[in-house]
């Protein structure tokens, strides 16, 4: 039954306007609807001249766990990660169409592109499907062509920009708080990039282990990714399984 | 050439028996009668300088359009069929903003003159109900694409043939041969852009037929330290005229 419909039989119950009584069948709704959501928390941050990523490795359905170890971070280049909340299928298809796009750069133009070119790359991918989109919420982080740390955060369609932090997914409501407190530096006159590689990574791991406290999709496992000059490093550890 | 040019010269996509195809070697004639177009690359950035060939004096010389803006950091100096040159550029033109677009940054010097050879070379007969058709026939043009990018300053040659290459300094057109000759002699490594300037206009006035002056000649340069592209005022061109011996 439509809104329209509802207010009109609440109208002709209340004033008796309507004196039909039979009652019409309500339509069946058929239809695919071909989205589910898997849920999941990344959060990144970018310092001076790094850029750490992390993102928990649950794939949930509902209140069922489908998988206790699904990563959801890809590496794209040597300076560059993409980090997906949201559907897996649509984040697995869309991190293979990047690397694809990636290949065929690097061949055309004989080197790899930098991030904000992958940037604008991912922007006009997702808006592509503006009208069936990849159901993903992206963090693309890494360092620039000036050796900074660099984050870009995206919404489903494509809108995009540089951030210098961010969460995306089922935990983000709790971490963003924390990053704001912790990184944003909202109150500071001359906000500058965190340089301690040390208090970025702890602030990120409490954040995720803080989320999976409350967030029944965020949990199992935990990654981490450094990007620096010195390339990508990768870490993986146990977070709440419960 | 000539004499065994009789039976195979016609199909654009027919090879001779000695494995050559004629129209594209008629093309290149284009070019050898065309007016001369000369390109130094420095350090500081590349400098292109052609001739203006004005069969009047009641002509209006700026209409004669021979270096051509490709995007803010890339440009064209063209020898050969001026529709052509247009043609070629504006191609080039359309693909720098695509690139722009895509991906956010300028396309690369070596990837414009790609686009302008992979144009070259989509010659032929097309069939009925393509939705554009090919040139009919090769391009009778020759372009110096110069240009600034992460790699500096780079001065490419492209023919109709569209084979790509390379060069410090180059000359084509009419004059070629002799300007190269010119150009090879004075040429040095740690040029200026200004030394560079001054010998591309000594190099035409040394084989132009008409005498030199800021309306038959057109000059542009491509620097490393704004990279942008940048065709010369007829002030400015006069004032490199006033310096040559």
């Amino acid at each position: 039954m439509s809104k329209m419909d509802f207010h009109a039989k609440l109208a002709g119950n209340i004033f008796k306007i309507d004196n039909d009584d039979t009652e019409k069948a309500p339509a069946m709704e058929r239809g695919f609807n071909p989205y589910v959501t898997n849920e999941g928390t990344v959060a990144a941050v970018a310092g001076k001249d790094f850029c750490k990523v992390v993102g928990d490795t649950r794939c949930s359905l509902g209140y069922t766990i489908l998988s206790r170890d699904l990563s959801k971070i890809t590496k794209l280049t040597d300076k560059v990660v993409v980090a997906t909340a949201g559907m897996r299928a649509d984040a697995i298809a869309l991190h293979k169409v990047l690397l694809t796009r990636i290949k065929t750069y690097k061949a055309k133009f004989h080197k790899y592109p930098d991030i904000d070119v992958i940037a604008r790359m991912l922007g006009n991918t997702l808006y592509g499907r503006r009208f069936f989109p990849y159901y993903t919420f992206n963090l693309l982080c890494g360092i620039n062509s000036e050796g900074e740390g660099a984050i870009y955060g995206y919404d489903a369609v494509g809108s995009y920009d540089r951030v210098n932090c961010g969460a995306m997914g089922s935990g983000s409501e709790l971490i963003v708080p924390i990053l704001d407190n912790q990184i944003k530096d909202h109150n500071v006159l001359e906000p500058e990039a965190p340089s301690d590689t040390e208090i970025v990574e702890n602030v990120l791991r409490d954040s995720m282990h803080a989320a999976a406290e409350r967030d029944i999709y965020t949990g199992d496992g935990l990654e981490m990714f450094t990007i620096d000059k010195d390339g990508i490093r990768f870490e993986k550890e146990p977070l709440r399984r419960d | 050439m000539w004499n065994d040019s009789n039976k195979y010269d016609r199909g654009v996509n027919t090879f001779s028996p000695e494995g050559r195809i004629f129209q594209i070697e008629y093309a290149f004639e284009a070019v050898k009668m065309a007016a001369t177009a000369i390109g130094i690359k420095t350090e500081e950035g590349v400098i292109l300088a052609v001739e203006k060939k004005l069969p009047s004096r009641l002509m209006d010389p700026t209409s004669v359009e021979k270096i051509m803006e490709i995007d803010y950091h890339v440009g064209c100096a063209s020898s050969g069929i001026a529709g052509d040159a247009k043609t070629l550029a504006d191609h080039a033109r359309v693909e720098t903003q695509q690139h722009k677009f895509s991906f956010n940054e300028p396309l690369k010097v070596e990837a414009v003159t790609q686009s302008i050879a992979d144009l070259a070379t989509h010659f032929g007969e097309g069939s009925e109900g393509m939705k554009e058709k090919p040139m009919s026939r090769p391009y009778g043009v020759s372009l110096l694409v110069a240009g600034v990018d992460e790699d500096g300053p780079q001065l490419y040659v492209t023919d109709p043939a569209g084979t790509y290459l390379k060069y410090k300094a180059c000359a084509i057109g009419s004059a070629a041969e002799g300007a190269q000759a010119y150009i090879k002699e004075s040429f040095k490594d740690d040029m200026t852009l200004k030394e560079a300037e001054k010998l591309s206009l000594q190099v035409l006035k040394n084989v132009m037929e008409e005498k030199i002056d800021q309306h038959n000649v057109e000059v542009a340069s491509v620097e490393q330290t704004t990279g942008k592209f940048r065709i010369y005022t007829t002030a400015e061109v006069n004032d490199i005229i006033a310096t040559l011996s």
